[in-house]
């Protein structure tokens, strides 16, 4: 208890520190994966991306994202055990996050593949089995994380497949393309609008004093996604069947309806990865915010004061700013092949159950989610070539990034108590 | 880092499609070759000549490419055997338009002038196979576009219609211009007649090669 009382201001800045740190990484790394594809497929400018990021990873964060913190704070790690000793906990916390981030920066300096959500997971793991007792690992909670982290490629490909079907049944491989695009787009409007207010709604509004009931839920949802369809037929007025040159690719008239669709899909995009993934960051910080401020009570109850998820919404976006646009630049000018009616195909799929997940307090990974969708988009056959081995890579990677993450965080975990005890 | 980028291949038909108009390019330079041959204008022969080379080289280093794009690791929308056998066909082309130039140059072939009308013609009808053919491969984009739907499937279909049309009148020229030899053949030394009949043979080998690359095409859509 002393040290909480002593040091608490010390751990809980060092949190806020290590926490938004983390955050700018997602927002310099990961987001690109997020944001590249609709760049990629010239449905928006980079710099359209970049405020579509800003506005909708911090909307995604602070609307959506409480589920998943609250699993990182304390769905992995029984607290009840540590209730004797707290500081424990905090220290695990900084050292997850210390851990997780490290283990980031070396493997983006290597150019391997890492996911964020794995290494976060693997490093709280790693300290509370090792560092605490293996019973403090809540091991039915880390199972279903895991087995998510299997399903939600598998469904995300699943979805793409079956909307790049019903595109190609509805519109491409009819008589008049454009005009059966015009027709049916506003459909695949309703769905975002539909999917991303429907889980927020149900999960995620109590903390600004909004508490519907579920057919409340789903009644406002369906209003909000006729909203959507009915703002998205109206700018799909504009569009005329003519060609028209983006960058180095041309488009036709159909492409370009997509390309509108797509601005919809990518807001999604940005909104699902900022649900999910800025717990990533936060969720330690949560943990370590509610034991600091309690005085050193672990109070599995406590709300989660939100400003928190605020410190991961600025974090990520910051670190859009300063380093996220040039990766987005550089894969958006990578992808020619990924054109907006596949693109949204892949973009909604992997949105809809990323969001799915973070509805449920899975904290499963984006951007293998993403790769998924792109599979399923592929088998479709909405993409010429797709490589294998990238995935073969990632799962290799998926591998190595757990006992990695928590074989640094064990470390890190017993140096902070050294230093403190 | 491994990103969506990386996933997302690039298409090898896009050097298959370069290929084919580098074909396309090099049956214009033996139109032109033929010109010059007929009129017994070696010099300017000899220069074509060196441009069929140069497009031979060129379509080389494209069938190259396309084949770095399908390594056995890569996912593809339709068959890799497909895709490699198309390859092969499709660089036969500028390999027989260089050896029908070489072999006309290297022996200063004369054509005898009443074979001149109909040869000239014979070659023309083969280079037009071989541009519908390109035209062809160049539809894959609209196939890949529509995600192999019925309807490009069909528009593919009216191609390879007009390809097989055009390959009958190439036959039939050749048919023609076989029984014109035929009856001249015996006024000429035979060794050059051996090698006009080679060389007619040739001149059809290159539509029949384009009619095959059609073919591939559509067995790639219709799949």
């Amino acid at each position: 208890m002393d040290i909480i009382a002593n040091y608490g201001w010390y751990l809980l800045i060092s949190g806020c520190i290590f926490g938004f740190f983390m955050a700018w990484g997602i927002g310099a790394n990961d987001v690109a994966n997020a944001m590249g594809t609709s760049v990629g497929a010239r449905a928006l400018t980079l710099a359209q991306a970049i405020i579509v990021a800003c506005i909708f990873e911090f909307a995604g964060a602070y609307l959506a994202g409480g589920e998943v913190t609250s699993t990182i704070r304390k769905g992995i790690i029984d607290p009840s055990l540590l209730a004797d000793t707290p500081e424990l906990l905090v220290f695990g916390m900084l050292a997850a996050l210390l851990a997780a981030g490290s283990w980031l920066l070396i493997a983006s300096y290597n150019g391997w593949p890492v996911s964020t959500t794995h290494s976060i997971v693997g490093a709280i793991v790693g300290f509370a089995a090792v560092g605490i007792s293996v019973d403090a690992v809540s091991w039915s909670k880390v199972t279903s994380i895991v087995s998510s982290w299997v399903v939600s490629p598998l469904m995300a490909g699943t979805i793409s497949f079956m909307i790049f079907r019903s595109v190609h049944y509805l519109i491409l491989d009819t008589d008049d393309p454009f005009n059966n695009a015009k027709k049916y787009v506003p459909g695949y409007m309703f769905l975002v609008g539909f999917v991303l207010a429907g889980v927020t709604l149900l999960k995620g509004l109590k903390h600004i004093g909004l508490d519907l009931s579920f057919f409340e839920a789903i009644q406002y949802s369906i209003l909000i996604g006729l909203g959507i369809a009915f703002i998205g037929s109206r700018f799909l007025k504009k569009i005329n069947n003519t060609k028209v040159e983006r960058g180095d690719i041309v488009f036709d008239g159909v492409e370009r309806v997509f390309a509108i669709l797509m601005v919809f899909t990518a807001c999604a995009m940005a909104f699902a990865h900022g649900s999910n993934d800025v717990a990533n960051a936060v969720g330690p910080l949560a943990a370590i915010v509610s034991v600091v401020q309690s005085g050193g009570e672990i109070a599995a109850k406590s709300v989660m004061p939100w400003w928190i998820l605020l410190v991961g919404g600025i974090g990520i976006i910051s670190g859009l700013a300063m380093l996220g646009y040039k990766v987005i630049e550089t894969i958006g000018r990578n992808i020619t092949e990924l054109t907006p009616s596949r693109g949204f195909a892949a973009e909604l799929a992997a949105a809809t159950t990323v969001v799915l997940a973070s509805g449920t307090g899975l904290p499963i990974s984006t951007t293998h989610t993403l790769v998924g969708a792109v599979l399923g988009v592929g088998i479709a056959r909405g993409l010429s070539a797709i490589d294998l081995s990238v995935v073969g890579r990632i799962i290799v990677s998926w591998i190595v990034t757990l006992p990695v993450g928590a074989g640094l965080s064990i470390l890190f975990f017993f140096t902070l108590k050294g230093i403190f005890s | 880092m491994d990103r969506i980028t990386d996933l997302i291949k690039k298409s090898p038909f896009v050097p298959i499609q370069k290929h084919m108009e580098v074909s396309l390019r090099s049956t214009d330079e033996l139109l032109n070759f033929f010109e010059s041959a007929t009129q017994s204008k070696w010099e300017e022969a000899q220069t074509t000549r060196r441009k069929i080379v140069d497009l031979e080289h060129k379509a080389d280093e494209l069938k190259a490419e396309a084949r770095s794009l399908v390594p056995k690791s890569i996912f593809l929308s339709v068959p890799r055997e497909d895709v490699l056998e198309l390859v092969k066909i499709a660089d036969e082309i500028p390999n027989i338009v260089k050896n029908i130039s070489g072999l006309m140059i290297g022996r200063h072939m004369e054509i005898p002038t009443v074979l001149i009308p109909n040869f000239i013609k014979f070659a023309r009808e083969c280079a037009e196979v071989c541009r519908i053919a390109s035209n062809a491969t160049n539809q894959i984009d609209e196939l890949f576009q529509f995600a192999f739907g019925r309807n490009a499937a069909e528009e593919m279909q009216k191609l390879l219609t007009e390809l097989d049309l055009m390959e009958d009148r190439c036959d039939e020229t050749e048919i023609i211009l076989r029984s014109e030899l035929f009856k001249i053949e015996k006024d000429h030394p035979p060794v050059d007649v051996m090698f006009l009949y080679s060389v007619i043979n040739k001149v059809g080998e290159l539509a029949d090669t384009a009619e095959t690359v059609g073919h591939r095409i559509s067995l790639i859509a219709s799949k």
